[in-house]
């Protein structure tokens, strides 16, 4: 496994000790995040995300399959990551490593076992056919804090995904083509956000959005996802070096803060792309015939 | 306080001979053998152990197909078994000076025989059991427990109870997290929760967790002191 | 072959809540920290009949020095306190306060007599596997060559490395030097050590504290055994142990004969079994099985209990009439016999 090398000790040892005196060597604030840019792409359901060197593409797809035989009101919503040597030359192909493993696990709990998408949703006739939501990550670039930005990406893709519309006639089903109807957003319940912070001299510093660097120095990290409503989706701390029970709990409300953050940059976004779609103002007449109520009203009231 | 629930507990040191060091673990039907292999030289001569600069500390869980309700192969691929392996690897890793001990591996085995609920924490705990058996120095036990908040996440009640030590329903039903100490009462090792719950909740599940985690390293010191003692006797008998 | 059963132990019995644990933590710390030090007597086969679990506070008191087995945790008010890391029993030499764990690897001390096994057979050394967390290192130029002691080592010795040891094979050895990972470094430069053949091997565990083989005054011993002859017994201290068909030692070896008694042993890197007698081989599987019972009744192994235990074997056949097998009930009463022979 070529796995990264270590920091030098030099490096580390600046890093720490800088740290110590609350110091990030790229002069942000201990708490601060790189820049974030959020852009959507053409198609529906492409989502880009850029966090400081770190770069994300998130981009959802849609079939038709038969659903699981034990979920028979359910569709199918699968999450692939894709670390390939494209992002960093640690990454292999086919081979999964550890970060590959804890990044799909914490999104997988994060937004698929929190229930942010309605998967009952996705059916279309029960136990015999269902959409699969295949949403698929790929790390374009890997410069640390890979969990928040795939997460951010993975939340706005779902958000600007548009499915096609579907009919049901008794057992008769249509698929409309995208220039047939006007394609349909998805049920989102909640939008759950990452935010992990990685801790330096026995939890005594706390580090939000750790470069490379700083996540190769670390003595372990935290991981908590929530939505603006301050519900906690997961938290995951794998081992590392023990902290203090209040310092955990002192995470979750930074968590807070920066999940309403994210939020609010996710729906501008949105809006903004929306708006860049809706040249001359002809949108509001392509409504899709059999729009979930529920869906657009949850978009409204979210905005 | 609910906390009557380890009463229920046996845990049991050296029950595998041919190993460096084992335990027995039961938490209500949660039942976990563990061994321990090593420190030894590591089996696979790949360059990145040797640069590490202490032991290194491999992890592996197999769940026996007949441990749950219904009987299921547990695939080694599983990913939140994995997971949880990553998990226990990790959190020995700066629990054991394992310094002392560098270019060699320790192996965990852990085999669930029966699982009825906090599973991680089961695993820990047996694994910190073997590892004193192992003789394989480390600076406090690693112990760990789940708790669980009675409501679900639909209220907001700051008044919803805390459970301590879940079985597998409870589990299913409610949202819970398992917590892990090692190092001084209040120190957090592991956290993991999967299940959505509010942020409000959390102080009051983790402080029961932080207790429960305190009794149970009383009993498994009191396992360990009694383990010892007669081997003590045996010796001087 | 007879076998015997034994009964089923008693499942432990669960854990009552008994009152006194919800609090056992902060009470044993101030409990063990009156653990009255001073009057624990010095040396190494004393230590304390106390059980230290890891984490344990050992003591507060600034006059002790930490020897293995301990750490300090520094406080908030940065109060360094010596603490235990294993689960064993405390020992102290002078100052100096060490953690025996009940049970560990065996870690190599120079001076040590080992046995081991060839593992890997490199360019210029062998290595063997010592029970020891890393496997340790016999070079070319620390075994006696074949053709005297101060023959100078060839390239032709390099290529023909294997003929010396090959993988699987044994040999006792002593520990020349630790190196800087804890790995040893082995050398067998004594007609003592060398290549192991003749005899049967058995692994028990080693010096953990455990109650295999301990360090003691003769790690090297031959038995007079009643119907085979003699039969050695080499004791290696990582639990490894070696039973063979006695040879004879050649007398007085001085320097100057030393090499010649090498020179004229070429056997000494066969791996040729001599032809042993079967009341040899009964008597050595017999030592085999004092030692097995003696391991099983958690009695240390050294040159004294293996003895007694081997006498009391035929006095159990005395009484019981003859079996080979030593184990269970058998096994039992030989390891009393040991014990009360010895208080």
């Amino acid at each position: 496994m070529p796995s990264e090398p270590a920091p030098s000790t030099n490096e580390s040892t600046f890093l720490l000790s800088a740290l110590r005196e609350n110091i990030r060597l790229d002069g942000r604030a201990l708490d601060a995040y790189r820049p974030i840019s959020l852009t959507f792409g053409s198609e529906y359901g492409t989502a880009d995300v850029r966090l400081g060197k770190t770069r994300v593409l998130a981009k959802i797809a849609c079939e038709v399959t038969t659903p699981y035989p034990d979920r028979k009101f359910d569709g199918i919503f699968t999450i692939n990551t894709e670390l390939s040597p494209l992002g960093s030359p640690a990454f292999e192909v086919g081979r999964q490593d550890t970060t590959e493993l804890l990044l799909s696990r914490v999104l997988e709990k994060t937004i698929r076992r929190s229930g942010a998408l309605d998967t009952e949703s996705l059916c279309i006739v029960a136990g015999q056919k269902c959409f699969h939501l295949k949403a698929t990550l790929h790390v374009l670039d890997h410069d640390g804090n890979l969990v928040d930005a795939s997460c951010l990406a993975l939340v706005a893709a779902l958000l600007h995904f548009r499915r096609q519309d579907i009919e049901v006639k008794g057992e008769d089903v249509t698929i409309f083509d995208v220039r047939e109807r006007e394609p349909i957003r998805l049920t989102i319940q909640h939008r759950p956000f990452c935010v992990s912070f990685s801790y330096y001299h026995n939890g005594e510093v706390m580090v939000q959005d750790a470069t490379l660097l700083e996540e190769q120095c670390r003595q372990g990290e935290v991981v908590v996802s929530m939505n603006r409503f301050g519900e906690v989706a997961q938290i995951a701390k794998y081992g590392g070096a023990p902290v203090d029970g209040l310092s955990v709990l002192s995470c979750t409300t930074a968590a807070l803060e920066r999940v309403k953050g994210f939020d609010r940059m996710v729906t501008e976004a949105l809006k903004a792309d929306e708006a860049r779609r809706d040249e001359g103002g002809l949108m509001a007449e392509l409504s899709a015939e059999n729009e979930r109520p529920t869906g657009s009203m949850l978009v409204g009231s979210e905005n | 306080m609910p906390l009557d629930s380890s009463s229920y507990s046996i845990a049991q040191l050296s029950t595998q001979a041919a190993a460096d060091g084992s335990s027995y673990l039961e938490m209500g039907l949660t039942k976990i053998i563990c061994t321990v292999h090593g420190p030894r030289e590591s089996p696979t001569r790949s360059g990145s152990s040797s640069q590490s600069p202490g032991a290194h500390i491999e992890t592996s869980i197999s769940i026996a197909g007949f441990s749950g309700t219904d009987r299921k192969r547990h695939g080694r691929n599983d990913k939140r078994t994995q997971e949880m392996q990553h998990t226990i690897s990790s959190a020995f890793s700066s629990t054991l000076f394992t310094h002392l001990y560098p270019h060699s591996t320790i192996t965990i085995s852990l085999h669930v025989l029966s699982q009825d609920g906090s599973l991680l924490a089961a695993c820990l705990n047996a694994a910190t059991l073997a590892l004193v058996d192992a003789g394989v120095p480390m600076s406090d036990y690693v112990v760990a427990c789940t708790t669980g908040s009675t409501a679900s996440y639909a209220g907001d009640g700051e008044e919803a109870d805390p459970l301590l030590d879940l079985n597998g329903l409870e589990e299913q039903e409610l949202p819970f997290l398992t917590v892990g100490t090692s190092g001084g009462e209040d120190k957090v090792n592991v956290l993991i929760m999967e299940t959505r719950v509010q942020v409000g909740r959390l102080e009051a599940m983790i402080s029961v967790g932080l207790d429960g985690c305190r009794q149970i390293r009383g009993m498994l010191d009191r396992v360990v002191r009694e383990h010892g003692e007669r081997v003590l006797e045996a010796r001087v008998a | 072959m007879p076998i015997s059963v034994l009964p089923p132990a008693p499942a432990p019995a669960p854990f009552a809540n008994k009152p006194q644990y919800g609090h056992s933590l902060d009470d044993d710390f101030e409990d063990e920290d009156e653990m009255d030090i001073d009057s624990l007597p010095t040396g190494h086969q004393r230590t304390s009949q106390t059980i230290l679990t890891p984490g344990q506070l050992v003591t507060q008191d600034p006059q002790w020095m930490r020897g293995h087995g301990t750490f300090p945790l520094e406080d908030r008010n940065s109060v360094t306190g010596i603490h235990s890391t294993l689960a064993g029993t405390l020992q102290k030499t002078n100052k100096l306060l060490s953690i025996i764990p009940l049970r560990a690897r065996y870690t190599p001390e120079i001076g040590e007599l080992v046995i081991g096994r060839i593992v890997e057979v490199q360019s210029r050394r062998w290595k063997v596997d010592v029970a020891a967390p890393l496997l340790a290192n016999l070079l070319l130029s620390s075994i006696n060559l074949p053709g005297g002691i101060l023959r100078k080592r060839t390239s032709v010795d390099e290529l023909n490395i294997r003929s010396y040891f090959s993988e699987g094979e044994l040999l006792v050895a002593e520990v020349q030097q630790l190196f800087h990972d804890g790995s040893a470094s082995l050398h067998t430069r004594s007609l003592k050590y060398g290549k192991l053949r003749n005899g049967y091997f058995l692994s028990v565990s080693g010096m953990g504290g455990g109650s295999g083989v301990v360090r003691a005054k003769r790690q090297i011993f031959t038995i007079q055994t009643r119907r085979g002859g003699e039969v050695d017994c080499i004791l290696g201290v990582n639990g490894y142990i070696w039973l063979a068909k006695h040879v004879a030692e050649k007398e007085g070896v001085g320097m100057n004969k030393l090499e010649e008694a090498a020179a004229a042993d070429t056997g000494m890197y066969s791996s040729q079994n001599d032809e042993i007698g079967a009341e040899t081989r009964g008597e050595i599987g017999r030592v085999g099985g004092c030692i097995r019972a003696l391991v099983e009744g958690g009695v240390k192994v050294e040159e004294g209990t293996v003895k007694r235990a081997y006498e009391a074997s035929l006095e159990v056949d005395e009484v019981d009439g003859e079996e080979d097998y030593l184990g269970a009930e058998r096994g039992r009463t030989v390891v009393e016999m040991v014990l009360s022979g010895r208080g």
